[in-house]
């Protein structure tokens, strides 16, 4: 197990590389720390003999999203904070879609806003029936801009437009029948399997077969295009730092 | 006052826009179009959502066939995919959020609204499509905004065969997001969705949508090129004689 920093743990066996998001007790939300953590980790592979990459969080959780308390102005302090979030969480996914690894999102628990975000730009989402999924950002006032690129190639983009206006959360299964869920276990024992047997499942691919033909599902879906995710993440930016989104998602971290 | 073919309401920050001619099936006439695309472009700034739903017994049946018929200058049915075309676009355009309830049909031009919408609720047996290659007409003008929200397989397989699908089939391709039992439920559904997004916090729903316009642009950005492949085919000898083989 080779530690990025503990926030992030990379564990590489044979052909599969592991990356658990480990920020537990804050449902492994999208801080600074985590962030960083992640793109080391990331970079590392880009020159590693593995095809296949599976991200999972621990303990209960996935991702619950972008870290509200770095991003709310009055208690950071810093009105910078959610841009840069935002714009590393924009590269993050960007580096992601770029590896030549076939990449799994193995949704353990809550993955929510731009943790669900991140598991739109994996090859493959895997989860069990009572996960939680969902873009809430409507629901705070805010928008879900940087990671909406990623969920209109994955759902396309009349299903993306219900899921990001509806906001709200949706479970496992649902997220199975709208196709945000590729595959789903019936519960979170059986998830372990399962990512088991389709890691080994992609591992048996040829390296250079699995990467080429990713590759061109990029080429034509037009995951190439850094400025449209990057302008995204401006926008999600600039509605975070108004008053109204300031205010709802204060209100939302005293409940 | 004379009675209007739309029947605007407002109701906590929704605007209720009701397809309001029963009797025809709510089938579209140009002046219903125009009074539609008017009636969107009214929205002012303390509308948060609309509601689009259909008066009587079926959302809406497509385009008023009888007056194209009887209009051999083709005047009719340019005026009707010039104005359908345009309301589409408004609906894609206009900053709120849009749901669309379709109860019982939604064939032809009432299938094409779909295309503007953000959200789609329709009963379980509701039935929708197409099937207007076989009066000769090309729904092309529909294609950019079919290719905007759902997968290009199932738009061809929509536009080219003219089968009417249940809603729960349109359900399982996308073309409707969310349905309800039975037609009488699909009004007040509708209009509670509407609600609900009208009650979303600041400018997160106004934003996405925005955006969301952005990312699909260059699909939507052939509308234009849509219209005029379906206006290329208007007063064509292959449209007159199905025309008047139904009508005549």
């Amino acid at each position: 197990m080779t530690n990025a920093t503990d926030a992030v743990l990379l564990d590489i066996q044979d052909k599969i590389a592991t990356l658990t998001i480990n920020r537990p007790e804050a449902r492994n939300a999208m801080s600074i720390e985590i962030l960083d953590g992640m793109h080391s980790a990331i970079d590392s592979l880009a020159t590693s003999e593995t095809s296949v990459l599976v991200i999972t969080g621990a303990g209960k959780a996935f991702s619950a999203g972008m870290d509200l308390k770095a991003v709310l102005i009055e208690l950071s302090g810093d009105a910078s904070m959610g841009e840069q979030l935002l714009t590393s969480l924009a590269k993050l996914t960007l580096k992601i879609r770029k590896l030549h690894q076939v990449t799994v999102a193995s949704v353990n628990g809550a993955a929510i806003g731009g943790g669900c975000g991140l598991t739109c730009v994996c090859d493959v989402t895997i989860s069990h029936a009572d996960a939680k999924l969902g873009f809430p950002e409507v629901d705070l006032g805010i928008c879900p801009a940087v990671i909406a690129p990623w969920v209109v190639k994955k759902l396309g983009p009349g299903k993306a437009r219900k899921a990001m206006l509806m906001g709200g959360i949706m479970s496992g299964q649902e997220a199975f029948e709208i196709g945000l869920v590729d595959q789903l276990a019936q519960d979170r024992n059986g998830l372990d399997e399962l990512t088991k047997a389709v890691a080994n499942r992609l591992a048996q691919g040829g390296q250079k077969a699995l990467s080429a033909t990713k590759n061109l599902l990029n080429e034509i879906d037009g995951s190439f295009d850094e400025s449209l995710v990057l302008k995204g993440a401006s926008l999600s930016a600039r509605v975070l730092a108004t008053p109204e989104a300031q205010a709802s998602l204060a209100a939302r971290l005293k409940r | 006052m004379t009675e209007s073919l739309i029947k605007v309401e407002h109701q906590d920050h929704v605007m209720i826009v009701s397809l309001n001619r029963p009797d025809k099936r709510n089938a579209m006439t140009p002046t219903m179009l125009d009074e539609l695309d008017a009636a969107l472009k009214k929205t002012s700034a303390s509308i948060r959502a609309i509601a689009i739903v259909g008066e009587g017994k079926t959302f809406c049946a497509g385009f008023d066939l009888k007056s194209c018929a009887a209009d051999p200058s083709g005047e009719t049915m340019r005026a009707l995919l010039t104005g359908l075309s345009t309301v589409v676009r408004t609906m894609r355009a206009i900053p709120v959020p849009i749901v669309l309830g379709v109860h019982g049909a939604a064939v032809a031009g009432g299938c094409a609204m779909l295309g503007g919408a953000d959200i789609v609720i329709s009963d379980e047996h509701a039935k929708l499509g197409y099937p207007v290659v076989k009066i000769g007409v090309s729904p092309a003008v529909s294609a950019a905004f079919m290719l905007a929200s759902i997968s290009a397989g199932a738009v061809r397989n929509r536009l080219l065969d003219t089968e009417l699908i249940s809603g729960v089939e349109a359900k399982r391709i996308g073309l409707v997001h969310e349905l309800v039992e039975l037609p009488e439920q699909v009004r007040s559904r509708t209009i509670e969705i509407a609600t609900q997004l009208a009650k979303k916090p600041g400018t997160g729903c106004i934003e996405t949508k925005a955006w969301l316009n952005e990312i699909v642009s260059p699909m939507t950005d052939h509308a234009k090129q849509g219209l005029d492949a379906s206006l290329s085919l208007t007063g064509s000898d292959e449209e007159r004689q199905r025309l008047s083989a139904l009508w005549g």
